[in-house]
């Protein structure tokens, strides 16, 4: 039986949310498109896909901020 | 002879979680967000109920672990059930943030405060969502909240005002029921895996019971004055 079995904490948290923010981005460019081309949406895809990327664009510096305040304790 | 005080040696107790657990809590997470929203629509209930597994790895794993949650269950959303609902993973990431960084400063420890806490979340969740409502949908995405704004809408209210009323409604009862679901959720979790989680103390099961179906009550009460509101 493993005696120290690996453990993960808020440093991987963080890693993991701005990995989650990077799959969002790669996504928003054809999601933007797919949205525009709905019947009862009047935004362009440029529009829809500005609006999204500043949001996760916050959202990844509130995480970088957020490291800077975060006491890591050793693994 | 003076008697020297033995130190005091305080065992640091650690944050740190098997990494078992959380491969195993996020899969679950994300389907019981996936499970709630399918019984919402499935009952036409005018709530949204996809945050309850992303409030319950929030307080459990912390905050950007609850984000992770809430960005994939948006994204299997849009893969399963169309586009709409990927522009919404912004309001999952931000009740998760809301939910993890509220209990890590203690707003967890009392039932009344993790109640402020859930209203705390739905406004966030409501201030975060309403831009994406008009901006990129013009106001109506086909949910039941689309009623509500439809009639303050006939009252003479703009745009912005209509979609923000009729979606803090929802969001309060939805945030409220999504709290207190996830709070019994974490309670038959194993202990050693929300022993660092700073939760209600435990009082005796009946009490603790009252507090989770209060908290439900009031989510329930909400909802009714939602639908009461639609008509």
């Amino acid at each position: 039986m493993e005696k120290n079995p690996k453990t993960i904490g808020p440093k991987e948290g963080f890693g993991a949310g701005v990995v989650a923010l990077g799959v969002l981005l790669i996504l928003m460019p054809s999601i933007a498109q797919q949205i525009a081309d709905l019947d009862f949406v009047e935004s362009e895809a440029f529009a829809i896909l500005t609006g999204s990327v500043l949001v996760l664009a916050i959202f990844t510096i509130i995480a970088g901020i957020a490291i800077f305040f975060t006491k890591f304790e050793e693994s | 002879m003076n008697a020297q005080a033995a130190p005091v040696v305080k065992k640091k107790v650690s944050t740190r979680i098997p990494i078992t657990y959380v491969v195993a809590l996020i899969p679950v997470a994300v389907a019981i967000n996936y499970l709630g929203s399918t019984i919402n629509g499935l009952l036409f209930l005018p709530l949204f109920l996809d945050m309850i597994g992303t409030a319950v790895v929030a307080i459990v794993l912390g905050p950007w672990w609850g984000a992770v949650v809430g960005a994939l269950t948006n994204i299997i959303f849009a893969i399963t059930g169309g586009p709409i609902s990927l522009p919404f993973a912004a309001c999952n990431v931000v009740g998760a943030l809301v939910w993890g960084y509220g209990v890590k400063a203690g707003m967890g420890k009392k039932y009344w405060t993790y109640f402020v806490l859930a209203l705390l979340a739905a406004l966030a969740v409501t201030l975060t969502a309403v831009p994406i409502y008009v901006f990129i949908f013009g106001g109506a995405t086909g949910h039941y909240a689309d009623m509500m704004t439809a009639a303050f809408l006939a009252m003479g209210q703009n745009l912005w005002v209509s979609v923000f009323s009729s979606n803090i409604l929802v969001s309060l009862a939805d945030k409220i029921i999504s709290s207190f679901l996830a709070l019994a959720i974490i309670e038959a979790l194993p202990k050693n895996l929300t022993q660092n989680v700073q939760l209600p103390e435990s009082t005796g099961k009946m009490k603790n019971l009252a507090w989770i179906a209060g908290g439900l009550i009031i989510g329930i009460l909400v909802t009714f004055l939602v639908i009461y509101t639609g008509k």
